[in-house]
């Protein structure tokens, strides 16, 4: 492998035992992915919090918790500096409203614990899935690295950035060192598009995109590159965050070209494999349907938690569930929870749509979801969610019923206490 | 016991044996491994219920979230871990479960190995040399 001579003085200790810590397990990731080299990255997204798998690590001691389970280093380590711009993903408490996630003083304060070392090591505390809508927004050729698998499909897809989808552990360690395997995503040949989708439904709703993209999800083999095509007039970014989340649920793609709408796909001979096309694929109404009897639990009844945001919500999502709400009142056996990111919240607060929720009976939060959280209201027996990533996820975790639909059905059903269309 | 030897790259080295769990299937990321037994909990997955521990895991490739290597790591720390991997193409989910797992591992095969593994082979792999051997199962009855 060929390393710079500045990567060989961080191997050497030149800058530290964690840089050297995190450079070493970046240089292994590379030999296992077959890379020469590596690139320098700009920007980190990274799972910051006291989430439960670090339960693994039998240590009350923080930084021995946090040397193996993000540096890979059975020596303890400080996390004390990044080596590059920083966000913070979603973790698994809010840090308002935790006691109604049903969350713990004690949960509180040792997530708090850990995103206060991340925040001393530089890391902005966003504390959000949709980092591109809180200003982490890398450019065309730009290599970054993120924990959160629908955002890297938006950031190479919509903007042409790099970034392999990797894991936690390579993320922390990029962060660090400002490394990353130059391979894959962050290779002009590694882009190219392999499985040709002929989109013949007509999705115009975000509920629409979502099934799509979990329907492409489906049906798309491992290593693989798709192409969408056909019926894609009309989408736009918040259509994208829901089917990229969904696609990244059901399979495992870091871009997805979107023919005459993503910028390396003008044409298909722009984006397509020199090998060619491994396969064309139809996604029509049927798919479409399928995707959604897989997701929503077909006996209609009553319902006690309704969870929206997932991804996190915009401020023009949050807008539009505050107007429904408007005037209405959550029934009294429901709680609604909306999740974003904290400075969408902050904009949700001065234009009066947080009041407007909890007026309603609902809570606007921030930082986590319930997939990160694993946490539930105490009794659910059923719940509903506009996001097949949370329904698809959730369904094996509970024993409730677990119901998917548009946000409007879901806000309904909150009003209601029951699911029906 | 018919022996057939299959070869790729070397990607982590060292030598081990195991029965194959062969998984043609990817595993998803959240949902996918519990970290407590190590058994397969994805819904519908063909090896649902089964588990990773000690067998050498034939994997077609990772899904789903970018925290896959994760719930490996986790099991790992718990004392459950694969003792070898076969990844036939590597891809950056398995790259980085392959690291936090440290085991002997072989990546990116010359030929097909779901064409040639059953769950239940005796396969030793060897992250070395980057071959795998195996020793097929009876899988009469």
């Amino acid at each position: 492998m060929q390393l710079s001579e500045e990567e060989l003085s961080i191997l050497d200790g030149q800058g530290g035992p964690l840089k050297r810590k995190t450079l070493e397990f970046i240089v292994n990731y590379a030999t296992v992915l077959g890379a020469d080299s590596l690139c320098r990255v700009s920007k980190a997204h990274l799972f910051c919090g006291a989430h439960h798998y670090l339960k693994a690590v039998r240590s009350k001691d923080m930084d021995e918790v946090m040397s193996e389970m993000w540096f890979c280093s059975p020596d303890k380590i400080l996390f004390d500096a990044v080596g590059c711009f920083s966000q913070s993903d979603c973790s698994p408490v809010d840090h308002i409203n935790w006691s109604k996630m049903g969350c713990y003083e004690d949960e509180f304060r040792e997530n708090e614990r850990y995103l206060d070392r991340c925040l001393k090591a530089g890391v902005h505390l966003v504390g959000s899935c949709v980092p591109y809508m809180t200003g982490f927004i890398p450019v065309r050729g730009e290599h970054y690295v993120t924990t959160e698998s629908h955002a890297v499909l938006m950031m190479n897809s919509l903007w042409g950035a790099c970034s392999n989808a990797d894991g936690i552990e390579a993320a922390f360690c990029s962060a660090v060192c400002a490394r990353t395997p130059r391979w894959g995503m962050h290779v002009p040949e590694g882009r190219k598009g392999t499985h040709l989708f002929s989109v013949t439904c007509k999705p115009e709703t975000v509920e629409d995109w979502d099934l799509l993209g979990y329907a492409v999800g489906l049906r798309l083999p491992p290593h693989s590159t798709p192409i969408l095509e056909g019926n894609v007039a009309g989408v736009d970014m918040l259509r994208l965050k829901s089917c990229f989340a969904a696609m990244a649920t059901t399979s495992g793609p870091e871009l997805c070209h979107i023919l005459g709408i993503t910028p390396e796909a003008p044409t298909l001979a722009a984006c397509l494999s020199p090998s060619g096309l491994e396969d064309r694929i139809e996604i029509g109404p049927r798919q479409l349907r399928e995707a959604r009897e897989i997701l929503c639990d077909q006996q209609a009844g009553e319902v006690n938690y309704v969870s929206l945001g997932c991804p996190h919500y915009s401020i023009d999502q949050i807008s539009e569930a505050a107007a429904f709400l408007g005037g209405r009142k959550v029934h009294e056996n429901v709680t609604l929870h909306i999740w974003t990111a904290l400075p969408i919240k902050a904009v949700a607060d001065r234009c009066g749509y947080t009041k407007t929720i909890e007026d309603a009976g609902g809570t606007l939060m921030v930082g986590s979801c319930p997939l990160v959280s694993e946490r539930w209201p105490a009794g659910t027996r059923a719940m509903a969610f506009d996001s097949a990533k949370q329904a698809h996820y959730i369904k094996p975790l509970t024993s409730a019923k677990v119901f998917f639909g548009n946000a409007g059905e879901c806000l309904q059903a909150s009003i209601s206490g029951k699911w029906g269309r | 016991m018919e022996t057939i030897v299959i070869r790729g790259r070397g990607a982590i080295p060292g030598i081990a044996s195991g029965p194959a769990m062969v998984c043609r299937e990817t595993i998803q990321g959240w949902s996918g491994i519990d970290e407590t037994t190590g058994k397969v909990i994805e819904k519908g997955h063909p090896a649902e219920g089964q588990t990773i521990r000690d067998v050498v895991l034939v994997l077609s490739g990772g899904k789903g979230s970018n925290g896959w290597s994760s719930h490996f790591h986790a099991a790992r720390i718990r004392g459950i871990s694969p003792c070898a991997l076969v990844l036939p193409k590597i891809d950056s989910r398995t790259g980085v479960a392959a690291v936090v797992c440290g085991v002997p591992t072989v990546v990116d095969l010359q030929e097909d190995p779901f064409m040639v593994i059953e769950s239940g082979d005796l396969v030793t792999v060897d992250g070395t040399s980057g071959t795998v051997t195996i020793r097929k199962a009876s899988h009469d009855g």
